[in-house]
């Protein structure tokens, strides 16, 4: 294994051991997607066919609120433990600290839409089942999009004063596009996709994956520094 | 690349800036391997702030600072690789155990992560009992003795302790006394920051005491 993902397993495992001991990450970002979904349930009322034609955008929006949460955690950690900066001391590449960060981050938001688009199929009346192969790809790009711009901003506002407030003031923009991508292709999946375009919405989003995953990397080491 | 034949440390003009507020306003000083210097100085001196420097932590505003011949703010990771930094509260994680928080710190450094091996360097810093227990049972003394063992596990070149004697009962003042002396025998150069003269000086070759961020006396104790 390279230096750089050893170092990457090193922090996910610490990170994971810390969420099995305390389940503090997991546990609000579950009340409170549960919170979200109920919310949108109540205030759009008993119109099903109405929740059936939101339930893409619902789902999006609970997944980046609830996942919110766990992103300003995956930093709270270090700081608890003496601060970034001493985990920046260990030698070697500081992409290490990104990886294993985001790959946490991953974990938590993948248990999280387990027990998510289930819920949201019993509420809002929409069978997801039928619709699982592209519903996993479209779930996958989006996670992974919202993870590493998260991860990263996370990471940058780490030792900002207002740091829950700055935090979605600069993710929730740069999210726009996964947003968009995450939404339409789902949408466009639960309606059969009627019009051909969600091979469009999913190159949105994975080229848009791409080009955050190698932007986040190379800036990383400067945002550790001082 | 850090050089075996380069001064351990050696600080040029050192100066570091926080805002308006200077903490290191020129410091000069150079140490050979295998020795203990006692950074002495009050509260806000600039100690914390030059180890900080020598660890990479924090980059110069200006003047040059090198560890074993390399540059901090150029070479920082050949740096990062041959120190180690000690913290008053240390770096460890509270819902770990004594133990796992040794195999992260292994496994973040390329050093042998088996358990024996941790636990005997948990046992000569006399956490053996501890090992399992999580870390946020631990008092401020046995986080530095955990500190102590993680520092044994990196085995650097450079190590640099900062108000290493705070909180510790008389034992742990020993313990960190005995490494400090150990660590001078196996080659390695000790910087120590603290306020706590009769303690720092104990093991010193020299003395450098600083005053609003500046070297005001050299000696030898």
């Amino acid at each position: 294994m390279s230096d750089l993902l050893r170092r990457a397993s090193a922090i996910l495992r610490k990170d994971l051991l810390t969420e099995l001991r305390t389940r503090q990450g997991i546990s609000a970002m579950l009340s409170f997607a549960a919170l979200v979904l109920f919310l949108f349930s109540f205030a759009i009322g008993p119109n099903t066919a109405l929740l059936g034609q939101l339930a893409g955008g619902l789902i999006w929006v609970a997944i980046i609120f609830t996942g919110t949460l766990s992103l300003s955690r995956a930093f709270q950690t270090e700081e608890l433990a003496g601060g970034i900066r001493l985990l920046r001391a260990y030698p070697g590449d500081p992409r290490a600290i990104l990886l294993g960060k985001l790959a946490g981050n991953l974990v938590l938001l993948s248990i999280l839409e387990i027990l998510l688009f289930p819920a949201a199929g019993i509420l809002f009346q929409v069978d997801f089942l039928p619709h699982l192969g592209p519903l996993l790809l479209v779930a996958a790009l989006g996670t992974f999009g919202f993870s590493i711009v998260g991860t990263f901003f996370s990471a940058l506002t780490v030792h900002a004063r207002a740091r829950e407030l700055l935090l979605p003031l600069l993710l929730f923009p740069a999210l726009i596009p996964v947003v968009l991508g995450a939404v339409g292709a789902t949408d466009e999946i639960l309606k059969g996709d009627p019009l051909g375009r969600l091979a469009g919405w999913v190159q949105l989003l994975a080229s848009y994956d791409v080009i955050l995953f190698v932007v986040c990397l190379w800036i990383f080491p400067v945002i550790l520094e001082e | 690349m850090v050089s075996d034949v380069a001064p351990a440390v050696r600080v040029e003009g050192l100066t570091k800036r926080f805002g308006r507020r200077w903490a290191l306003r020129g410091v000069d000083f150079q140490t050979p391997p295998s020795t203990v210097v006692a950074l002495l100085g009050a509260n806000g001196t600039g100690k914390t702030t030059l180890l900080r420097v020598l660890a990479t932590l924090l980059r110069p505003t200006g003047g040059t600072a090198e560890v074993l011949g390399a540059d901090v703010a150029r070479s920082p990771d050949a740096i990062r690789r041959s120190t180690a930094l000690m913290t008053p509260l240390g770096h460890a994680y509270d819902e770990l155990t004594g133990v796992e928080n040794l195999v992260f710190a292994a496994r973040m450094c390329d050093r042998p992560a088996g358990r024996d091996g941790l636990l005997e360097l948990l046992g000569a810093v006399g956490l053996e009992a501890s090992a399992d227990l999580p870390v946020r049972s631990y008092s401020t003394g046995m986080r530095k003795r955990l500190e102590l063992a993680r520092i044994r596990l990196i085995a650097p070149r450079v190590v640099l302790l900062d108000e290493p004697f705070t909180s510790l009962d008389g034992a742990g003042v020993e313990l960190v006394q005995d490494e400090i002396g150990r660590w001078r025998s196996e080659g390695a150069t000790v910087l120590i920051a603290s306020h706590l003269v009769s303690e720092a000086t104990r093991h010193a070759d020299r003395t450098v005491r600083l005053r609003e961020g500046k070297i005001v006396e050299e000696a030898r104790p």
